[in-house]
């Protein structure tokens, strides 16, 4: 039930809708700071990368469709899997998740009217626009990073990758840190100092405590990465020897670093997928979510638990036998948190009365593909059998399962599910079940077989492979599966922008969902509530009382806030309000800093150093004249 | 129009410094820009970790170290240097101070006197790099690569600090000790202790082999 | 082991019964790297535990599947049968599907496999192994080394059966994996690093392998076979291994053999007692006894190594082994000549 507007709390709307206008035009989308403009920009941005990344997997599979193929040359399909893999994890997936996702929902879900930091969230976006483009410039210009996403040294270094591809890969991925760097402290500064008063943080949503989980991983995963790229460009460009045996240096070294971040990447690539779920859940299973104390508690911990276990993916560098066996059991034991959750939402939808919408179905698909993803996690736990099927289609078959059917799935489901409140019309319900079962079985066809493919002993990485080793037929039948897949994807975007022309008038509320965006308008207005809520529960639009409440505040005047762009400071536990903070309306200082950033690590990759270093005191001199407005911070 | 006299302040209305300071007095929790520089010193913290469980690594795998032909580091001169520093963390907690008190003439002061110190702090530092220099190459061996650019990166981070001082004067002097500057203030305090903790770490890093 | 010293019988039998057996098993199709057909008790093991992961495993999704096809049933009733919807009970049930029974299986399963099964794939002691193979991985072949012995050859291991092998496992250059799935599990091989593995066949056969491990633009073929012998056949090989290069009778072979003393051909490969030592590219020695070419790419015979020579660029894009332009009749004396070299 959305918060009812009176004829006198009409008056004090206008004065909010005065004072919010949203510029028109392309200077307007430039200069924006609004959340929810940053969402949908980084959304179209990532969705059309995402298209990039599943361009380059079918000419992968297309290539590896028969035996002894010749589609795309050696050079060029290394170059196509490793942006692939770049493309879907740095380009996409996070910030499809973080950047989208959690931009545009966050403030509402907190109640809140923008992000904490709304030009650093500005800034944020151009930053990962530059990265994307200065990475695909290296694909552009044929030398594209071609040692696979995680860019193994000495393959990487100097001496046998002499071209510049793997710089933009390097320099690409410490200017994308920045960028997700940025965004994450937003989201917690957010999260921790913006709630709607009454808003403790045992009454906040789930999505938000895995959407907090992410930002801590990722502050603390990133740094690793950056140190491990900058030691690879000092390396590669001025001769220093971290990765270089002969010298003292260790090629294991960059492998260390790599997975330090890399598996707490693999949580933040699913965290913002669990945050998906436990919306979809409750809503469509009218029932709140079993145990929710716990779940919040399992989605914190698979993220911390996430950084102790980083040598699971080095069972076979020759490390010692009680090394691996400390880092098995650690894998083993970070099963827990993630079978507590999914338990609960298994319970959560068999002891409610689900309606299997499209959201739901694609959260099922969710559950079902997280569980093979999961297993086969489990049985690689177990260091012989991983010291069989690592480096192999087993492996590719495993994080496909949980990167695609598992954290692809509910951003799809999630698409749907908000569908009706970013746009205020609905989608298709017939095409989108089709457009989930295409997808559903897509994705089976073309991942299930790589478990055998592995078991067989086909190695990944490979451009192609012999006839006569049982592996011609599964790979002929992936290709196929692929395709199937591609259609199903092709399906959604059709029936979203069909249905984004011609769908029905959705309304304010149209699932009965139980978090606060379902009580403003669809979409919402740029101040995103007339009246900050205030919360007493979990569960916020499901409390009749206090949205009637809302409206009486609104009528009265109370917690409109209308002397400029403001939203309310709380304190860190109670929510409390502490503050009236003031958000800067719009600037361009962060998209000049956008502009700066491509422009110094362009001139990095081109080794004009010192033009580099001008294009960072010159992005140190837009970050001091963005701060001449004064806003409260 | 807001009702009850128990309404939270707008702090954007705090442009000089006593209504900064009342509005700092009445905050029960700290503004989202202190939150904003401490979940950012988090990471840059992070990178220093890093970098020093690196060098560690790194000498954990070594048969010598330093391999041979490189002095071990002598401990007088950056322990001095760095007693400096930590030093002039004295009139940065004085111009913390003074800022939540709305002193604005003290608070200048503070800066201007912290950020002398550290540039002296940092040309020293610039002076020993480049002695290490003449003696050994980042492009000779993994620890001189890992030696010089943990250094470097922390004096990049004093830099950055400088540049930090710099600006918040700049603003402060032509603006007035805003709420807004106010925050920059306490923020740059915290960057500074950060940096400080930092560059004593990297220290004994740095030292671990003449111990 | 010290090779003994003795007439060699001719090889070209044994080559070509190499040859058979790997064309065979090439044609044969399934199993032939697989991890479900273990030729050795480490690899055994392996696959008795994965078929155990999969029952169970198996068994746990079933678990998820039922309950979710229930909840499907029963969408229009709230709760679960018989005891509706008590959140203490739903808790329960998370509490024991969550975190009870999966401890349960965590532990034994770790028990089994990191505690147990593990000392099987650890390296081996030294003590406990009867030779010493190293292996050193290069942008795309496999040089091998017989540790004790003059025996060098690439990209084929013989090993006697029913015998444990220490292999030592490092590389010239990047990062690559020795794997042969039917015999042991792999190890990476990293320069800097002396990694070790135990390699054990229980009968004889021809097993193949590949690098497992992204290497660059021909990773894909940089394959090996491990050939395990009986012990008197063995011998003989090893002895054959570590002596010098025949010289050739005369002929178009001879004739080889001076075109590759004379052109590049010796600046990269080394024929040992003939040319100077160089790793560039595979010892060749002995290269008519190998079954296959360019490391398990094409098979040994004289028509694919023509053209090989000719056009190894248009075998494997990207090789180190350029293409040398040599006129068609020095080509086919030098391969009259690799083709003596048993």
């Amino acid at each position: 039930m959305a918060t009812v507007i009176t004829p006198r709390g009409q008056r004090q709307v206008q004065r909010l809708e005065r004072i919010w206008i949203e510029r028109k035009g392309l200077l307007g989308w430039i200069t924006t700071t609004d959340h929810k403009r940053i969402g949908i920009m980084y959304f179209f941005t990532s969705l059309i990368l995402f298209g990039a990344g599943g361009a380059e997997a079918l000419t992968i599979r297309t290539q590896l469709f028969g035996p002894n193929n010749h589609v795309v040359s050696p050079e060029t399909y290394d170059q196509l899997f490793t942006m692939h893999g770049v493309t879907m994890i740095f380009l996409f997936v996070i910030p499809m998740t973080t950047g989208a996702f959690g931009n545009y929902l966050v403030p509402l879900m907190i109640g809140a009217r923008d992000m904490a930091f709304p030009r650093m969230n500005a800034v944020s976006y151009w930053l990962f626009l530059g990265s994307a483009v200065f990475i695909y410039m290296g694909l552009a210009s044929g030398h594209a990073p071609n040692a696979g996403w995680f860019d193994y040294v000495p393959l990487a270094s100097k001496a046998y990758d002499p071209g510049n591809n793997i710089d933009f890969y390097g320099y690409g991925l410490i200017f994308n840190g920045i960028a997700s760097t940025a965004t994450s402290i937003n989201i917690i500064v957010t999260i921790f100092k913006l709630r709607a008063p009454g808003m403790s943080f045992n009454r906040m949503p789930l999505f938000c405590f895995a959407f907090l989980a992410v930002s801590f991983s990722l502050l603390f995963a990133l740094p690793s990465l950056s140190v491990a790229c900058l030691f690879l460009e000092l390396d590669r460009q001025l001769g220093f020897h971290f990765y270089d045996a002969a010298h003292g240096g260790d090629p294991l070294l960059w492998q260390n670093l790599f997975w330090i971040f890399g598996h707490p990447e693999v949580y933040i690539i699913i965290l913002p997928a669990f945050g998906i779920a436990t919306a979809i859940i409750p809503t469509f299973s009218h029932r709140k979510m079993v145990f929710f104390p716990l779940v919040a508690l399992a989605e914190l911990l698979v993220a911390f638990l996430g950084f102790g276990v980083w040598v699971h993916h080095m069972f076979v560098v020759g490390y010692a036998t009680i090394t691996t066996v400390y880092f098995a059991a650690a894998s083993m034991i970070i099963v827990i948190p993630s079978a507590i959750q999914l338990f609960a939402w298994i319970t959560t939808i068999l002891t409610g009365k689900p309606q299997f919408k499209t959201p739901l179905l694609w959260i099922i698909g969710f559950i079902v593909y997280f569980m093979i993803g999961g297993l086969s996690g489990v049985t690689v736990a177990a260091i012989p059998f991983d010291q069989q099927v690592e480096d192999s289609y087993y492996i590719v078959a495993h994080f496909h399962f949980v990167i695609f059917g598992a954290a692809v799935f509910p951003i799809l489901g999630g698409m749907y599910f908000w569908f009706p409140k970013v746009t205020g019309r609905m989608y298709h319900e017939g095409l989108g079940k089709l457009s989930f079962w295409l997808t559903f079985v897509g994705t089976f066809v073309v991942f299930f077989p790589m478990h055998i493919l592995g078991i067989l002993g086909m190695p990944r990485r490979v451009y192609t492979y012999p006839p006569g080793m049982g592996w011609t037929f599964i790979n002929q039948s992936e290709t196929v599966g692929a395709f199937l897949l591609a259609a199903g994807l092709l399906l959604i975007v059709g029936n979203l922008t069909w249905s984004y022309f011609r769908g029905a008038e959705a309304g304010n509320d149209p699932w009965e969902g139980d978090t606060l965006e379902w009580s403003t308008t669809s979409p919402p207005p740029p101040y995103n509530y007339p009246v900050i809520p205030t919360v007493t529960s979990p569960y916020a639009m499901w409390d009749k009382s206090d949205r009637e409440l809302d409206s009486r505040r609104l009528e009265r005047g109370e917690g409109v806030l209308q002397q400029g762009h403001e939203t309310v400071a709380s304190t860190v536990q109670d929510a409390e309000w502490d503050e009236i903070v003031s958000m800067p309306p719009h600037s361009l200082w962060p998209f000049l800093v956008g502009l700066a950033a491509p422009g110094g690590f362009a001139m990095l990759l081109l080794h004009h150093y010192w033009i580099a270093a001008g294009f960072l005191v010159l992005a140190g001199l837009l970050l001091i004249g963005w701060h001449h407005r004064e806003v409260a911070a | 129009m807001e009702a009850g006299a128990g309404t939270p302040p707008r702090s954007m209305t705090a442009r000089a410094a006593a209504g900064a300071a009342r509005v700092e007095r009445r905050r029960r929790s700290a503004p989202n820009g202190i939150w904003g520089m401490a979940l950012f010193l988090c990471s840059e913290a992070t990178i220093f970790g890093t970098l020093m469980a690196t060098y560690f690594y790194l000498d954990f795998d070594a048969h010598r170290w330093p391999p041979a032909g490189i002095e071990r580091p002598t401990i007088a001169w950056p322990s001095i240097a760095t007693g400096w520093l930590v030093l002039s963390m004295i009139p940065i907690w004085l111009a913390s101070r003074s800022a939540r008190r709305g002193a604005r003439r003290l608070t200048l002061g503070s800066i201007w006197v912290a950020c002398a110190m550290q540039c002296l702090y940092l040309a020293a530092q610039i002076l020993l790099f480049r002695h290490d220099l003449l003696h050994f190459s980042p492009k000779g061996s993994a620890y001189g690569s890992i030696y010089f650019t943990m250094l470097a990166a922390d004096h990049a981070h004093v830099a950055l600090g400088i540049a930090l001082d710099a600006a918040l004067l700049l603003f402060i002097t032509l603006r007035g000790l805003a709420n807004y500057w106010l925050i920059g203030v306490r923020g740059l305090a915290i960057y500074w202790y950060a940096v400080t903790v930092i560059t004593v770490l990297v220290l004994c890093t740095q030292l671990s082999p003449s111990f | 082991m010290a090779p003994a010293l003795r007439d060699r019988p001719r090889r070209r039998p044994l080559r070509g019964i190499a040859v058979a057996i790997a064309l065979g098993v090439v044609l044969g199709g399934c199993g032939r790297q697989s991890i479900v057909s273990p030729r050795s008790p480490q690899t055994h093991d392996i696959r008795t535990l994965w078929w155990w992961m999969l029952g169970v495993g198996g068994i746990v999704f079933l678990g998820a599947i039922v309950m979710l096809t229930m909840a499907y049933l029963r969408r229009d009733v709230r709760g679960l049968p018989f005891i509706g919807d008590r959140e203490p009970i739903a808790q329960g049930l998370v509490v024991m599907f969550g975190i009870a029974i999966p401890l349960v299986v965590l532990v034994a399963l770790f028990g089994v496999s990191d505690v147990y099964l593990i000392d099987s794939t650890s390296p081996p002691d030294p003590r406990t192994t009867a030779m010493t193979v190293e292996v050193i991985g290069h942008q795309w072949w496999w040089e091998v080394h017989y540790r004790g012995t003059g025996a060098v050859t690439a990209n084929e291991i013989h090993i006697p059966v029913e015998t444990r092998v220490n292999v030592v496992a490092t590389s010239a250059d990047v990062i690559h994996s020795f794997w042969v799935p039917q015999l042991a599990r792999k190890i990476d091989e990293v320069p800097g690093r002396q990694n070790r593995v135990l390699l054990y066949a229980d009968r004889p056969g021809s097993y193949r392998g590949q690098c497992a491990e992204f290497c660059g633009a021909q990773h894909a073929h940089m394959a090996l076979y491990v050939i395990a012998q009986p012990m008197a056949q063995f011998r003989a090989w090893l002895a054959a291994m570590s002596a010098p290069a025949r010289n050739p009778s005369g002929g178009a072979a001879a004739i080889g053999r001076r075109l590759f003393e004379a052109d590049q051909c010796a600046s990269c490969h080394q024929i040992r007692g003939v040319t100077a030592p160089v790793t560039v590219g595979p010892d060749l020695t002995h290269l008519a006894t190998r079954s296959s070419l360019a490391a398990a790419t094409i098979p040994n015979r004289p028509s694919y190594l023509e053209r090989w020579i000719a056009n190894p660029q248009s075998i494997k894009p990207g090789d180190r082994m350029p293409d040398l332009g040599l006129p068609r009749w020095q080509i086919s004396d030098i391969v009259a000549y690799l083709d003596s070299l048993r």
